[in-house]
């Protein structure tokens, strides 16, 4: 059955758009905890791809505009090994923000794995012969 | 690196020229980075068909570019329920315009002599052309609103609070929602704009017909003046009225007496159609005129406006004994209550 459901193309796609959708958030509070330290993109794209966060360069790059834009980034231009390259930083308000994100995070992680537990314990209990409770 | 040379400037043409040489220059470094760092890997420089392939998983110029722009949308997610609800309401009017003015170009082409299955197929073979215009209208009305409530940072939508929804009543049907309300609003306000600028520009109602109807020497009835008039001030009424009408959803009562005031004018504005019963006459200065080609249009919309007068009565009728029904019906239950 499960083979299945994984040939299926309407189901690979709904998974695909679901998973985007997922990602787009935690994308997001990924790079501005990566900025806590300075990069310039292809930096930040490694640094996230070695955690394993690969992301696209062209959602990375135009990401990181949008958030300067938004005032959560600070960049500035600067010459190292002889090219110049525009530094993205968090910024204070980014700080702030970034702080208060990854509260919002954890909550929902915490909830998350409340509800996946109670389900898992509740379908234990439904199972009696694998918690030896036969009668 | 001819290719990623060209590559940028692919991007570039579709890029904003106040960020364009910032965002270029920041993409190339990120690439030459890549490239360095893919050489350093495989320690020798890249082929060219491994520099293609890098560029070619960056992503095509024009959706590159893209992503560096806003996202842009004619009508926003706010505004898009309303100018669906619109289109959806004044579909129907719309159809019927279109066969009417089809009808009536033909009868004046033929002299009256008009074959069914003619009128069908000329109704049919237009109405493609008339909904592709009324919905480039329609849309540039709502671009415009999106625009206007963007810049004025308002919204269409008023607060609203869920105590103003109406009551559950079964027995009266399905009462508009205020996006409904909002939509009849507009879908009259844009036929009311429509009607006042058919006199300067006749076209809107025939449209290539007119020339026809110049061509054969006859003109709009001098009645047309005055009934034409009453028509506008009707309708001005009713836009009023369905202005308030979204201000007063929670008075249940009020607003059913007011739907009905509504649904009256509608019919005042058929009586005026019944009324008028010449529409067409010969132009000022000629004689030798298809006088029974005349006499038949006239005729059949004069039947075909009396048809819909005795519709819209009969349902007017209808919706008062309905009305009264169900007030006289929540009063006995109140005052059962109340005892």
């Amino acid at each position: 059955m499960d083979t299945i459901f994984q040939t299926d193309p309407l189901q690979s796609e709904l998974f695909d758009s679901l998973r985007l959708e997922l990602r787009r958030g935690c994308l997001i509070l990924a790079v501005l905890a990566q900025l806590r330290e300075e990069h310039y993109g292809y930096t930040l794209r490694k640094a996230l791809a070695d955690h394993g966060l690969a992301i696209e360069e062209s959602t990375l790059y135009p990401l990181l505009r949008r958030l300067e834009t938004q005032g959560l980034l600070t960049s500035e231009w600067r010459e190292e090994e002889k090219r110049n390259k525009r530094f993205y930083r968090l910024s204070p308000l980014g700080r702030r923000i970034l702080d208060q994100l990854l509260a919002e995070w954890n909550g929902i992680n915490d909830s998350l794995h409340r509800i996946l537990g109670s389900q898992a314990a509740s379908a234990v209990e439904s199972q009696p012969e694998l918690t030896g409770h036969q009668e | 690196m001819d290719i990623l040379d060209r590559y940028l400037q692919a991007i570039g043409e579709y890029l904003p020229a106040a960020s364009k040489d910032d965002t270029l220059a920041e993409l190339r470094v990120n690439l030459l980075a890549m490239i360095e760092d893919r050489e350093e890997q495989l320690g020798r420089r890249l082929t060219e068909d491994e520099l293609v392939e890098i560029i070619r998983n960056h992503g095509r110029p024009i959706v590159v570019a893209s992503r560096y722009r806003p996202q842009q949308s004619l009508i926003g997610p706010e505004v898009f329920p309303f100018y669906l609800l619109a289109l959806r309401r004044s579909l129907p009017w719309v159809i019927l315009f279109s066969v009417f003015a089809q009808v009536v170009n033909l009868v004046f082409q033929t002299h009256g002599r008009v074959n069914i299955g003619a009128v069908i197929g000329a109704a049919i073979g237009h109405l493609p052309g008339t909904l592709f215009a009324f919905w480039g209208v329609m849309t540039a009305v709502f671009v415009g609103i999106e625009w206007a409530c963007r810049h004025n940072g308002t919204s269409i939508a008023q607060p609203w609070n869920p105590r103003d929804l109406p009551r559950v009543e079964k027995s009266r049907g399905k009462v508009p929602s205020l996006a409904s309300g909002i939509a009849d609003l507009i879908v009259s306000a844009v036929m009311l704009l429509w009607l006042l600028a058919i006199p300067t520009r006749p076209f809107l109602i025939l449209g290539p017909g007119v020339d026809y109807l110049k061509n054969q020497q006859i003109g709009f009835t001098p009645q047309w003046h005055t009934f034409y008039w009453q028509i506008i001030g009707l309708l001005v009424a009713q836009l009023v009225l369905k202005a308030i009408m979204i201000g007063i959803r929670r008075f249940g009562t009020w607003r059913k007496v007011l739907d009905l005031v509504v649904h009256a004018l509608g019919l005042g504005i058929l009586a005026v159609m019944v009324r008028a019963q010449i529409y067409f006459v010969p132009a000022q200065g000629f004689k030798s005129l298809p006088h029974e080609t005349l006499a038949a249009l006239n005729q059949a919309i004069y039947l075909g406006f009396r048809v819909a007068l005795l519709i819209a009565t009969l349902k007017l009728i209808w919706d008062v004994v309905v009305f009264v029904r169900d007030t006289w019906v929540g009063l006995r239950a109140t005052s059962r209550v109340v005892v």
